[in-house]
């Protein structure tokens, strides 16, 4: 049974049902399930979830992420991808003897790089492959629990803002963002008021209809 | 402490118009800062409190993480002109204590095995003080933790009783603290009402202390609904352009 | 290091050199300045709250009667702390000031001493008796220039206090004689140089993107300097920062004088 209707918002320990399936925003104390953060509840049949407001990035496997390496050692790169664990990157993905080339010729302290989880043990730390450096443009944070939105559904959102600013962009999942090329400044107000206004109705059109008219000027 | 040389409750009214059972007006506001994950604004009678939250994050110095989980930390600091005869900048035994009894009261709710080895700190400025500080800072920073998408299991909300000219009265002001007999702080996670704080001072009977706490517990339910309106508003309120 | 302000520097100081600024500002205009005065009122002698953009400071007034200095037997003191609290941002810490809190405290403290500001000798009660003025600033949100935004408070602060009664020895808190006598308004200013570029209220990522800043308080003279940063600055440069100074300083002093 539920007690909450879909697009709800909750807050932290707000009861949502009894005897439903849930996500890991939702907790169970016997039968009951209860929300535990801050957010939008979706329903679908028998399930529960919550798309959480705000919060920090926590590191999935497989997802993208844009880091700046802070430390080149012996063999690997720390990486400060915006989690509050160690973050690294093997040597082996550039080199074949990681311990003996001077690592810092492929990235150095302050490289901006592209790269995808490779995986999560068990004390959140998070080990990277994939990795691409980015030079020049800019990068911009934003909430990472918004950058769903920031993509859209099958990356409509993305391309929409792609395709009518002409730049190039490159959304890590936690939240930040990379965008060169093409008229930047417009891009990046368009992210901030996706940013700001991810929980509304109607956004997609919102704006198409804001892009078109700024680029017809 | 001093004697009780002016009546404090006069034809069932106290030295501001309110009933023996009535809170003070409060007000919450939430996100108000810019660099924090997530804050909150709390205006209860002339108390004026700002709680920020900051992390998940790296935890320093290293020696205190915990690998099964994060670690909360609570900083409640009194502004030096919050009071009347100015305080001392800095950490004083008191918000020591404070900061101490807080934390723990927030750590109860904070699901805080999802992150290992990490920190969360939990900041409290009393920026103007008026009786029950740290009622107003613990209704805060249960906000602030919300609003910056930290899983918990519940809200915490705070409220304080106490005994003043003989009768038990709901949330303190400040003359009612000086010149009361004695003062009961509590915080409760608001589904259960379970008890998160609890401090006293003062002289209680056993009945006394039962009915102040009942009258605490029944005024933290009151906070919980404004905290609860102040949280779903914040959502509604996102204002659309062009 | 933060990361996320290093990641916009280049871009910053390249938008500076095309003669933009990243929020659509020009170089001489301030973020939108908003001071609300007797903002804790009910307990200090006098307050402000300034935000300034994002950045906001509290800054509090607590009167209280102490020694003069020997050296000023008939002068009132007056003393200026400042608090970078950790909530403002993610890199203060809790414990006593640091470097960044004792300059900002001290460039305040000059820029409203030297002026006279102040006027102390009204702050005499009887032989070794004067009023002290404690001047508390308190950083609550920091996203750049908080040395304009504490000086700002702090002389709007003051404007709005009020020096507590005095009988027998004894101060009657809650009940007011006269206003604080305040003879004029510094203002501080604060350029920073980007990219040989001086730009007026450096935000944070422009802050991390700059050579050198330099701090201007005045009234209708100088009244206190101060150099930051790590760069240099060129005698031109530093007389444009106090052409621009004085020209900000005007429209702040009116909004500080105001309401």
């Amino acid at each position: 049974m539920l007690h909450i209707k879909d697009r709800e918002i909750v807050i932290p320990g707000q009861l949502m049902g009894d005897n439903i399936r849930h996500d890991i925003n939702c907790f169970h104390e016997k039968d009951k399930v209860y929300s535990s953060v801050h957010g939008m509840v979706r329903v679908e049949d028998n399930y529960v979830k919550i798309i959480p407001s705000t919060g920090w990035y926590m590191p999935k496997e497989g997802d993208l992420i844009i880091g700046v390496i802070t430390e080149v050692l012996t063999g690997w790169w720390a990486v400060d991808i915006r989690v509050p664990n160690i973050c690294s990157l093997r040597g082996e993905e550039m080199t074949r003897d990681p311990l003996n080339v001077d690592l810092s010729q492929y990235f150095n302290v302050g490289d901006v790089i592209s790269a995808k989880i490779l995986e999560v043990d068990e004390v959140n730390a998070c080990h990277l492959t994939r990795p691409w450096k980015l030079e020049g443009g800019i990068t911009v944070n934003v909430n990472p629990k918004r950058v769903p939105r920031v993509v859209g559904k099958k990356r409509s959102m993305l391309n929409i803002i792609k395709e009518k600013t002409g730049s190039k962009i490159i959304v890590g999942q936690n939240g930040w963002i990379w965008v060169k090329e093409g008229k930047t400044e417009l891009a990046i107000r368009t992210i901030r008021k996706i940013e700001k206004e991810a929980q509304t109705h109607g956004l997609t059109d919102r704006i198409t209809e804001m892009l078109e008219r700024e680029v017809g000027k | 402490m001093e004697k009780p040389d002016m009546e404090l409750i006069k034809d069932g009214k106290r030295l501001d118009g309110r009933r023996p059972d009535e809170l003070r007006e409060i007000k919450i506001e939430v996100g108000v800062l810019k660099r924090a994950t997530g804050s909150a604004y709390v205006e209860w009678g002339k108390n004026k409190v700002l709680a920020a939250v900051y992390g998940p994050r790296e935890l320093h110095p290293k020696f205190l993480r915990n690998p099964t989980k994060a670690v909360l930390r609570c900083i409640y600091n009194l502004a030096p002109f919050s009071v009347e005869d100015r305080k001392r900048p800095g950490p004083d035994r008191r918000s020591v204590e404070i900061s101490k009894v807080s934390a723990e009261a927030l750590s109860s709710v904070v699901m805080l095995e999802r992150y290992p080895n990490a920190g969360i700190d939990v900041y409290i400025e009393i920026l103007q003080a008026d009786a029950g500080t740290r009622c107003v800072g613990l209704t805060a920073a249960s906000v602030a933790l919300a609003d910056a998408g930290i899983p918990m299991k519940d809200i915490v909300a705070a409220c304080a009783a106490g005994k003043i000219s003989g009768e038990i009265v709901l949330d303190l002001m400040k003359e009612e603290d000086n010149y009361g007999e004695s003062d009961l702080p509590i915080a409760v996670m608001s589904r259960k009402k379970d008890v998160v704080l609890l401090q006293m001072d003062g002289k209680l009977t056993r009945e006394e202390f039962k009915k102040a706490y009942e009258l605490a517990v029944n005024g933290a339910t009151q906070v919980y609904e404004i905290q609860k309106a102040a949280l779903l508003k914040s959502v509604n309120d996102v204002k659309i352009e062009g | 290091m933060d990361i996320e302000a290093y990641l916009r520097r280049d871009y910053v100081t390249n938008l500076i050199k095309e003669g933009k600024r990243l929020d659509n500002r020009k170089f001489d205009e301030y973020r939108k300045l908003e001071i609300n005065k007797g903002y804790v009122g009910e307990k200090a002698d006098g307050s402000a709250y300034v935000s300034l953009g994002d950045t906001k400071v509290l800054v509090g007034i607590s009167m209280d009667v102490g020694e003069p200095y020997p050296d000023a037997p008939t002068s009132g003191v007056m003393t200026v702390n400042a608090e970078l609290r950790p909530m403002a941002s993610p890199h203060f810490e809790a414990g006593p000031p640091g470097e960044e809190a004792t300059e900002l405290a001290r460039v305040v403290d000059r820029g409203i001493r030297e002026s006279g500001a102040i006027d102390t000798e009204k702050l005499f009660i009887e032989e070794d008796k004067v009023w002290v003025v404690f001047v508390d600033i308190h950083v609550l949100d920091h996203y750049g220039n908080m040395i304009d935004a504490s000086g700002i408070g702090a002389i709007a602060a003051l404007l709005d206090a009020k020096i507590p009664k005095y009988e027998d020895n004894k101060i009657i808190r809650g009940e007011h004689t006269v206003k604080l006598p305040v003879t004029c308004t510094p203002i501080p200013c604060t350029t920073a140089k980007i990219a040989d570029c001086v730009i007026v209220d450096p935000d944070m990522d422009e802050e991390y993107a700059m050579d050198s800043r330099l701090t201007v308080a005045t009234t209708d003279t100088i009244n206190a300097m101060q150099k930051g940063g790590q760069g240099t600055l060129r005698e031109e440069e530093v007389l444009d920062a106090i052409d621009l100074s004085f020209k900000c300083a005007k429209d702040i002093r009116r909004l500080v004088e105001g309401n």
